[in-house]
């Protein structure tokens, strides 16, 4: 589904990523772990074709088509969308007139936990944490992906949300076969979604993979990220 | 939904091609108000060419609807209206100014007086859309008796080469206003002012102004807000830059006569945010269907209505 080969990206002239290699393939859920600043948004914004994030270096297969030069509007037609961690507020635009423009599928409203007075309001502006992520995932669900990145789905959101989001996930989105990336960098999340794979990142550099996402969990846990640069844990992926 | 065909007053070029009155309402040629109510010759400055009165003596619950439209070439207007609110009573107005084709190179000097009596309601939606030969100047004043609130929303998203507004509100004790102007221009000058003087203790204001600059475009939007009484004002100025070669001019002036008055201001003139775009471009949209949705959220929604037997659109009304 995903291929990114040996990718280098800079931001304002900086290196942020050096030689990605990363696949997903289709209905995989991947965990993508690391520290503050070490790259995993980058990462998210590169794939997704954001300006600004320059890649000077390597190429992103989706489906067997580079899509290294697309822009973004093309990347989610093919199937790719984004849950951002911080989305911004747009005032003077509905949550229901965006969810009404972008329509790729019946959108079953009344699944989401939400006050229905939210799809009047002005997209984030005011939202809570909790409604931002429910938002966010309306959205993505609305646009039919058959591959979605969450940059940091948990953040802000309490325990009782969080079950709900990953309900809805899992019926609207692993049931169907859709692949995830997941950015995060807490173990809850991992525990619902239990990952096919989990990559560590830092500083630009994905330095672990491996499918035993608990031991790299732990290894984290109790010795920090920079321990994952030492440890190496088998893994059947190449 | 109400047709302009059914419009209250319709006036296309000098003439007067329907006068619909309702019950408890007076609707009369301004010229003919003059004469034969006296007491209005208070509010008018002459006797009138043309232009409406209307009288609100008691509430009706629906719009009353006024149309204004240029329709032949070269047509110079000078329509003077007078409105004026019983107290008590609640009004509701949609007035509508117009040139009927892009090419008729007219010219509408408009200027209206709005007389809202103690405790009454006005709720008026004022849209122009005009050719890019036209010359419009429109002058507007309320008054606002005490108690009374005041709702008004100016709209034009076809700007003439030239265009230039002028509101002023004067306000009593307790009575309040909140005015909103909401201008696109394309290929035009603009010049928008509204003054907005809290002269009655317990007195507000709110002005909103939205601004879009489109190519070739020059706007130039100045907002007083003067308290000389214990009242509260806010400003409120945002401004889009579409293009290269337009600009916007927003200049808020808070003028305060009472150390008990309170006036604030803000103001914001810039582009669309590149953070906006990706968003909405990470739905699915273009970069031009990105900008065009957000256009028209900072235009504002309004109820579609129909105008010559066409429904208008929420966001191009007029």
């Amino acid at each position: 589904m995903l291929k990114i080969e040996n990718l280098a990206v800079n931001v304002d002239g900086r290196n942020i990523l050096r030689t990605i290699r990363l696949e997903i393939r289709d209905g995989e859920v991947h965990a993508l772990l690391g520290p503050n600043a070490s790259g995993k948004s980058t990462l998210a914004y590169a794939i997704m074709g954001f300006p600004g994030y320059e890649i000077s270096k390597g190429r992103i297969y989706f489906n067997g088509k580079e899509i290294s030069g697309l822009p973004i509007e093309e990347r989610v037609k093919l199937g790719l969308a984004l849950a951002f961690q911080h989305p911004p507020m747009i005032k003077g635009v509905r949550l229901s007139s965006l969810l009404e423009k972008t329509s790729k599928r019946t959108l079953d409203v009344k699944r989401f936990p939400i006050n229905p007075g939210l799809l009047e309001r002005d997209i984030n502006v005011g939202f809570s944490g909790g409604e931002r992520k429910l938002s966010e995932i309306m959205q993505i669900i609305n646009l039919d992906p058959s591959f979605v990145i969450f940059d940091e789905l948990d953040a802000g959101v309490d325990v009782e949300n969080l079950e709900r989001l990953m309900s809805i996930i899992k019926e609207e989105m692993l049931d169907n076969g859709v692949s995830i990336l997941l950015i995060t960098h807490r173990g809850n999340i991992l525990r619902y979604l239990r990952p096919d794979v989990a990559h560590v990142m830092l500083d630009g550099e994905i330095v672990c993979s491996s499918e035993n996402w608990t031991r790299i969990w732990k290894t984290i846990v109790r010795y920090g990220y920079e321990k994952c640069k030492e440890c190496k844990l088998p893994s059947s992926r190449p | 939904m109400r047709s302009v065909r059914s419009a209250n007053y319709l006036q296309v070029d000098h003439e007067i091609r329907r006068i619909f009155t309702e019950k408890g309402i007076i609707i009369r040629p301004s010229r003919e108000a003059y004469e034969d109510f006296r007491w209005t010759r208070d509010y008018f400055e002459q006797k009138p060419k043309e232009g409406y009165f209307i009288w609100f003596k008691k509430q009706i619950d629906y719009p009353l609807i006024t149309c204004i439209a240029i329709s032949s070439p070269k047509v110079s207007q000078e329509p003077m209206n007078l409105v004026v609110i019983e107290e008590n009573v609640e009004a509701e107005i949609n007035s509508v100014c117009y040139a009927v084709n892009k090419d008729l190179h007219g010219i509408h000097a408009g200027r209206s007086k709005i007389v809202l009596k103690e405790n009454s309601r006005l709720k008026m939606k004022h849209f122009h859309k005009w050719g890019k030969g036209d010359t419009v100047r429109s002058s507007l004043e309320f008054s606002v008796g005490k108690g009374a609130k005041l709702s008004h929303t100016y709209k034009c998203v076809e700007v003439p080469s030239k265009l230039e507004t002028e509101t002023d509100t004067f306000l009593e004790s307790h009575s309040s206003v909140n005015l909103e102007t909401v201008v696109l221009a394309k290929c035009g000058d603009v010049y928008i002012q509204d003054s907005t003087f809290l002269n009655g203790k317990g007195s507000s204001g709110i002005s909103r102004v939205r601004l879009i600059g489109d190519e070739e475009s020059r706007i130039v939007a100045h907002s007083k807000m003067i308290a000389n009484d214990v009242g509260i004002g806010h400003l409120d100025c945002m401004g889009l830059l579409l293009a290269g070669n337009s600009s916007i001019n927003a200049i808020p002036e808070l003028i305060n006569r009472n150390r008990n008055a309170s006036l604030t201001h803000e103001a914001f003139v810039g582009k669309i945010s590149e953070e906006n775009l990706n968003y909405l471009r990470s739905r699915g949209l273009t970069e031009a269907e990105a900008i065009d949705l957000i256009v028209t959220g900072f235009l504002g929604e309004e109820a579609p209505f129909i105008l010559e037997g066409r429904v208008v659109p929420s966001k191009l009304h007029m």
